[in-house]
């Protein structure tokens, strides 16, 4: 019953760190723009050279064009192949697709285990398919793939990258003790995975974890499978703790920071966002330099207008 | 040298790299003797400022403490503005930009092949656009983590020394800002933001920001008007000898308007172009004169300066002045305002000030280069791209560029009127800095200037002999680089000039407008000086 606990706690504490992050994230103050070109959110005629609405004399006065399509394009281009590493550095981007491609198809698999443990509770039995039920071979041979190719992209990834960030001169410089650990602890889970794997190739102890969860019953779990719940569950709380968690940042990274180019035009959304955080109070923590002392200055600067 | 970690800046030595190796140029600069050698610091200036870096001394107020007690006290203040980088109250306006770059990078070394500091230099350690930032998180790290081992195991294994404090200073004047960085970063991170942040406190927490940005710069602005020094009376004189002077050239009267109320068109030059390239502000009198277009010039403070050099090393100074450019907009009831040829002041006046104030004080701001266009495009200017008869090539400012994504105008100009025009390699929104970005084209005291023209423009001097290769050595031909920004045209002066490319090659450099007035068929004679200078 404590196996199944664990791993309750430990998806509990994954999703609740990582929405907690993202929170935090999106409640820090307005900040200054800072975008950078090319923004792909501009009309794709113009995104493609970096262009902006800038390029328009009296840009105030014309209407504001937004490309979500162009947008949704390069966010799917950078998840799902992670594009700037591989126009910018292909021999890291093997290794680091290696592992997210590893992810992404243990995702797809928890999905078909998912599949395959409401199926089997329903009172179906998941096999080859050769019985012809499409859907119980579906799930079943689903489940195979996913969850092959995933440890061992996983497995691939972790190691390449472990074994290039000790041996090339330029990331050894530059990496923590925690850089390392962290590529350890997930080629730990990999490999222990790996392990379980080689023992109960159908992955049916995967269906069988998530039927235990599902109605909640104690996990049945032998030495090697309860060390990988461990070490997964482990590391499931330890993620969003750490600076894997950029599946977060990224979000704000890019729509945040580097393609919000949103101007203050009047009557707009970023206007009245604008006027909130202009008529918040002035700041209790000031800079030292003698010039930082200049509150009642930039007020009378800033006109009467903003309070309205 | 190649050893180097961000670890040894806290360790005592004379200077930490040789600037030798440099990236290699291509002919005729590939023969020895070709540029001149690289002098760094003496002893007298090692003792006062920060020399131990490279042997450059970029921030002038950055003074080297003398006593045990002055070390302290530079220390804690440098740790008191750490902390306020990290406070909502202090730095909400970039918090949320600052905690990304600075907690979630992969060290996975990407961006170092973006910076053309670091392969300008023969790819030196310490100018690795991680480096700097690795410096800084370790830093912070140290002194916020706690415990020893668990510092180190999340990379605080540095010492907070005078040493280090004083290099993390300067290395925050090795990098031109010009983010091409961030273009390639896989997560999305800054490396050209976190220099900025260390500036920054820097400026607005220990006072120690370049004469030439501060004291002289912003201040002297918001004091006289102008960062030139050039008060109000004196600009006035300026305008109305530079009149006289167009029609002396041109044999055309065109009213330069002052403080018109009501007009369409507040124009704001860098008023560093009264000074040094005259040419570019009677260019824009010229054309709009021509256009028939409603303008005014301000004599308001920082109406007659687009300067914004607190763009490059403060939020405050940004902001006062900011705030005055708009002032100046509003007491005139202009309509809106256009930027003349200056890069920073493009992006400091449209999008870093987009969200300073709102309501009627938001004044719209443009970029001179869409409008230009629009006039050439509709002919309302009579051009003969012919007499712009000799080889042309654009150089992208960054800030007019790739942060601020106005690409095309520009170019749609120069393909108008320049009928040799060729392309840098790479450019529009993938552009090499000029090398003098983020303050670095004005900051001329002590040695910076040499580190400027050898190593940060070393990229772009390369990209300039590339496109001009088949004519280089052909001294007789005029070959002009387009860099319509005034930090990059006194980039380009200093470079070409340390290059002896002018003397040598005859490469020239300028803005945009004056080519554009160098076609109008009116007039008789080259707008463009040097073109008289060899047909006499
Ligand atoms: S490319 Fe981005 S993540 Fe990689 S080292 Fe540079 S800043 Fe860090
Ligand atoms: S901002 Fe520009 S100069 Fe600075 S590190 Fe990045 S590429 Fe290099």
């Amino acid at each position: 019953m404590l196996l199944l606990f664990f791993l309750y706690l430990s998806l509990f504490a994954f999703l609740t760190f990582s929405i907690n992050k993202f929170f935090w994230f999106a409640r820090m103050p307005l900040h200054g723009r800072w975008e950078l070109y090319p923004v792909p959110r501009e009309p794709a005629e113009r995104a493609r050279y970096g262009g902006s609405y800038y390029e328009e004399p009296e840009w105030w006065k014309k209407p504001r064009k937004i490309s979500r399509i162009g947008e949704i394009k390069k966010v799917l281009k950078e998840m799902f192949f992670i594009r700037r590493l591989f126009i910018n550095q292909r021999r890291h981007w093997w290794f680091s697709y290696s592992l997210h491609a590893g992810i992404y198809w243990l995702i797809l698999w928890a999905v078909f285990l998912l599949a395959g443990a409401v199926t089997e509770l329903s009172g179906q039995v998941l096999i080859t398919g050769e019985d012809g039920n499409f859907w119980a071979g579906l799930v079943y041979s689903g489940t195979l793939i996913s969850g092959g190719a995933g440890v061992l992209l996983l497995t691939v990834g972790s190691t390449g990258l472990f074994l290039r960030r000790m041996f090339n001169r330029v990331l050894n410089k530059y990496s923590a003790p925690q850089d390392y650990f962290n590529l350890l602890f997930i080629l730990a889970v990999a490999v222990s995975g790996l392990v379980v794997w080689n023992g109960d190739p159908g992955f049916d102890y995967g269906r069988e974890i998530l039927k235990a969860m599902l109605t909640f019953s104690p996990v049945k779990a032998g030495t090697a499978l309860t060390v990988h719940i461990l070490l997964l569950g482990a590391l499931l709380i330890y993620i969003p703790q750490t600076k894997m968690s950029h599946y977060v940042c990224k979000f704000f990274a890019f729509h945040r920071v580097l393609w919000d180019n949103e101007p203050n035009l009047k009557n707009s959304k970023i206007e009245r966002k604008i006027k909130r955080t202009l008529s918040n109070k002035p700041p209790v923590v000031s800079w030292a330099a003698p010039h930082a002392k200049i509150s009642e200055q930039l007020k009378e600067l800033s006109g009467e207008d903003q309070e309205e | 040298m190649d050893n180097i970690k961000p670890q040894d800046v806290s360790k005592p030595s004379e200077q930490m790299i040789k600037l030798d190796n440099l990236m290699s140029l291509p002919a005729p600069y590939d023969q020895p003797g070709m540029e001149p050698d690289i002098k760094t610091a003496g002893d007298a200036w090692s003792k006062n400022y920060c020399a131990s870096l490279d042997g450059i001394i970029g921030n002038d107020m950055l003074f080297r403490p003398k006593t045990g007690p002055e070390e302290k006290q530079i220390i804690s203040k440098f740790l008191n503005g750490l902390d306020k980088l990290f406070y909502e109250e202090s730095n909400g306006g970039y918090l949320q930009p600052l905690l990304l770059s600075f907690e979630y990078c992969e060290k996975c070394n990407t961006c170092s092949e973006a910076c053309h500091v670091f392969k300008g230099s023969g790819e030196k350690e310490i100018y690795r656009p991680v480096f700097r930032s690795e410096v800084f998180r370790m830093l912070y790290k140290k002194y916020k983590k706690g415990g020893s081992l668990w510092r180190r195991f999340l990379g605080g294994d540095i010492e907070i020394n005078v040493e280090a404090v004083m290099r993390l200073g300067e290395l925050a004047y090795r990098c031109n800002l010009c983010r091409r960085c961030a273009q390639v970063c896989p997560l999305g991170l800054d490396n050209g933001l976190l220099a900025r942040e260390i500036r920054k406190l820097f400026s607005q927490e220990m006072n120690m920001a370049p004469k030439l940005l501060h004291e002289k710069g912003s201040v002297l602005q918001l004091k006289t008007g102008s960062s030139t020094g050039i008060a109000r009376a004196a600009f006035l004189d300026m305008m109305e000898f530079m009149e006289e002077d167009i029609a002396d050239r041109t044999g055309k009267h065109y009213k330069i308007p002052i403080d018109k109320k009501g007009a369409d068109i507040l124009l704001i030059h860098n008023a560093g172009e009264f000074f040094s390239w005259p040419d570019g502000p009677a260019a824009f009198a010229i054309i709009f004169g021509e256009a028939g277009l409603d303008w005014t010039l301000s004599s308001d403070i920082a109406g007659y300066d687009c300067v914004n050099y607190g763009l490059f090393y403060d939020d405050l100074q940004a902001r006062k002045l900011a705030l005055h450019q708009l002032k100046a907009a509003r007491e005139l009831g202009v309509r809106r305002i256009i930027i003349g040829e200056c890069g920073h002041a493009h992006r400091a006046s449209a999008v870093t000030s987009d969200r300073l104030v709102a309501g009627g004080d938001n004044i719209p701001r443009e970029s001179c280069f869409p409008l230009l266009w629009d006039l050439v495009k509709n002919n309302i200017l009579k051009l003969n791209p012919a007499r712009n008869n000799f080889p042309v090539t654009l150089h992208d400012p960054c800030n007019i560029t790739r942060m601020m994504g106005i690409i095309q105008p520009q170019r749609q100009i120069i393909k108008a009127v320049c009928p040799w025009f060729k392309e840098m390699t790479p450019n529009g929104v993938k552009n090499y800095c000029c090398g003098g970005g983020s303050g670095f084209a004005v900051m001329n005291s002590l040695n910076l200037q040499e580190w400027m023209c050898k190593v940060s423009c070393r990229m772009k001097f390369k990209q300039v002999l590339e496109a001009f290769q088949n004519t280089v050595e052909n001294k007789s031909m005029i070959k002009y680089v387009c860099a319509p920004c005034s930090n990059c045209k006194g980039t380009f002066r200093n470079m070409l000039d340390y290059y002896q490319a002018t003397s040598r090659f005859n490469i020239r450099y300028g803005g945009l407008a004056e080519l554009i007035v160098n076609a109008m068929v009116e007039f008789n004679r080259p707008y463009l000086e040097f073109l008289n200078e060899d047909i006499t």
